[in-house]
């Protein structure tokens, strides 16, 4: 993987931030700052932070290799709903491959997605770990 | 302005390692007797940039194939094909030109696999699905999830593949002529728990050709494009279901609506880049419940479609053209269908786009 300079500025916020983009026509809401509404087309939209925090509704085990995840492999990504009631899919970390399961509750963490090599940039970005406080764990 | 295929060709789809892209859309044009005297060309090619460094590669392709005529390359992710068609069409029916040839072209294997996945993820959105780890087979997996808690035993997406294997035994470009069994998926590679590579397109290098004219008389064969139509879908992400392939049910639902369209009794290719996809589109069309009974559906993808053709990805739609084509006027080492009429469905992704035809036999 390697960024421009240029591009990984631009994308910071949102690989940093889970921020959801609600819309002021149609009333949903959908994941990612976005100028119209992917529901309804309307312009009319308004953003927010989410709080990060969702529950698990559907998961893979990943062994497809690409070149930036061969040290990762395997990796579980998963469909979250968030407390916002939007989904967003992305990876599971924290917990054991085969501990990750539907419904469980999991936050929002930054970790890291890929450096370009040893002396490059690191790239960062939204990850999801279980929440402490999910008793079922 | 009507626009009709008067013919085609197609390469193996293969690991051509002796040949690039310029070769392989030499060696199609050279084997597509009705493409010679082509007003225009366009080329559908989804990777160049990445597989070859290559800009403006319709402009060499012509160049190296001794020609003049005008050239553009369209490019819209695994759509590529069936979008060249379109622009194709445009051309012939607005009077631009009276003979367009349309030539699929892909490389997958200048680089080790795991390279070339890669650059195939990049159909999807970069920024917000691949670099957070969101590659296509993790999407094939959660629509499978998705539908075998919707009902549909595992051996419902094992049986697809299986017969597709068994379509393309007789199809002499099909790059997977060999059997497998539903017993052979314990062993498989697993790419995205419960995706394996059985379920999985085939990955080779291809080139296809098929030329449109304005004129089906004095040609010996020829198939009216009759209609054709793209949507956009949801990004996968935010529908409710991932197997919910909207735009693709929207627009062969208006195939059925409008023309009568019927895929039990018609010559179809499907885009079955992954076992799920195919089958909730039938389900979502009505055609199959959850014991998926794929009895009556005889002439899908009697081409082994993209699991055992092949999916040489920006190529793949112009051989999905040329093999109904073919099955309506005369057909494959014996492989026919008894219909006048043919489907052709493709998209980007999991139905980031759709594109449909609908061709019928003009003589």
């Amino acid at each position: 993987m390697k960024l421009s300079v240029p591009q990984f500025w631009r994308v910071r916020e949102s690989l940093y931030k889970i921020l959801l983009t609600k819309c002021l026509a149609c009333g949903r809401v959908s994941v990612f700052k976005r100028p119209v509404c992917p529901y309804c087309g309307s312009a009319r939209v308004v953003h927010e932070e989410s709080q990060g925090v969702g529950v698990v509704e559907n998961f893979t085990k990943v062994y497809y290799k690409q070149d930036s995840s061969e040290d990762r492999l395997p990796e579980v990504v998963a469909v979250v709903r968030l407390s916002e009631g939007v989904r967003i899919v992305g990876e599971v970390v924290g917990v054991k491959v085969d501990g990750v399961r539907e419904g469980m509750v999991v936050e929002a963490v930054l970790r890291r997605y890929a450096s370009d090599d040893p002396y490059g940039v690191i790239y960062y970005g939204i990850k999801f770990k279980p929440l402490k406080q999910d008793s079922t764990q | 302005m009507r626009a009709y295929v008067v013919g085609g060709s197609a390469v193996k789809v293969d690991r051509h390692f002796e040949l690039g892209y310029r070769d392989l859309a030499y060696s199609v044009l050279s084997s597509c007797e009705v493409c010679g005297d082509a007003e225009y060309v366009v080329v559908a090619s989804a990777l160049p940039e990445l597989m070859a460094h290559q800009v403006d590669l319709g402009v060499h392709i012509v160049q190296w194939a001794g020609r003049r005529v005008p050239v553009v390359r369209v490019e819209s992710g695994e759509s590529s094909g069936i979008a060249a068609v379109e622009v194709a069409t445009s051309l012939i029916r607005s009077g631009a030109a009276r003979k367009v040839v349309v030539l699929g072209v892909e490389k997958v294997t200048e680089y080790p696999t795991y390279i070339a996945n890669r650059m195939y993820s990049l159909i999807l959105d970069y920024e917000f699905e691949v670099l957070r780890g969101v590659s296509p087979p993790v999407y094939a997996a959660l629509a499978m999830r998705e539908l075998l808690r919707a009902g549909f035993g595992r051996e419902c997406f094992s049986n697809w593949a299986v017969r597709m294997h068994e379509n393309a035994l007789r199809i002499p470009h099909a790059m997977l002529r060999f059997r497998i069994s539903p017993e052979s998926f314990k062993d498989a590679q697993v790419l995205a728990e419960p995706v394996t590579l059985y379920d999985s397109f085939a990955l080779g290098d291809g080139a296809s050709a098929i030329a449109l004219s304005s004129e089906p008389t004095g040609h010996e064969v020829a198939v009216e494009i009759v209609y054709s139509s793209s949507e956009v879908g949801l990004p996968a992400y935010a529908r409710d279901r991932i197997s919910e392939l909207q735009a693709s049910t929207k627009l062969l639902k208006q195939l059925r609506e409008r023309f009568g369209v019927d895929l039990r009794k018609v010559a179809v290719e499907l885009h079955d880049s992954y076992t799920p996809y195919p089958i909730a589109l039938l389900h979502s069309l009505g055609y199959i419940d959850t014991r998926c009974d794929l009895g009556e559906l005889e002439f899908v993808n009697l081409s082994g479609g993209l699991k055992a053709r092949g999916h040489p990805i920006g190529a793949t739609g112009v051989y999905q053209v040329y093999e109904v084509f073919k099955l309506l006027t005369g057909g494959f080492d014996g492989v026919s269908v008894g219909s006048e009429v043919g489907v052709v469905h493709s998209m980007s992704g999991p139905d980031n786009v759709s594109r449909v035809l609908l061709l019928r036999r003009w003589k």
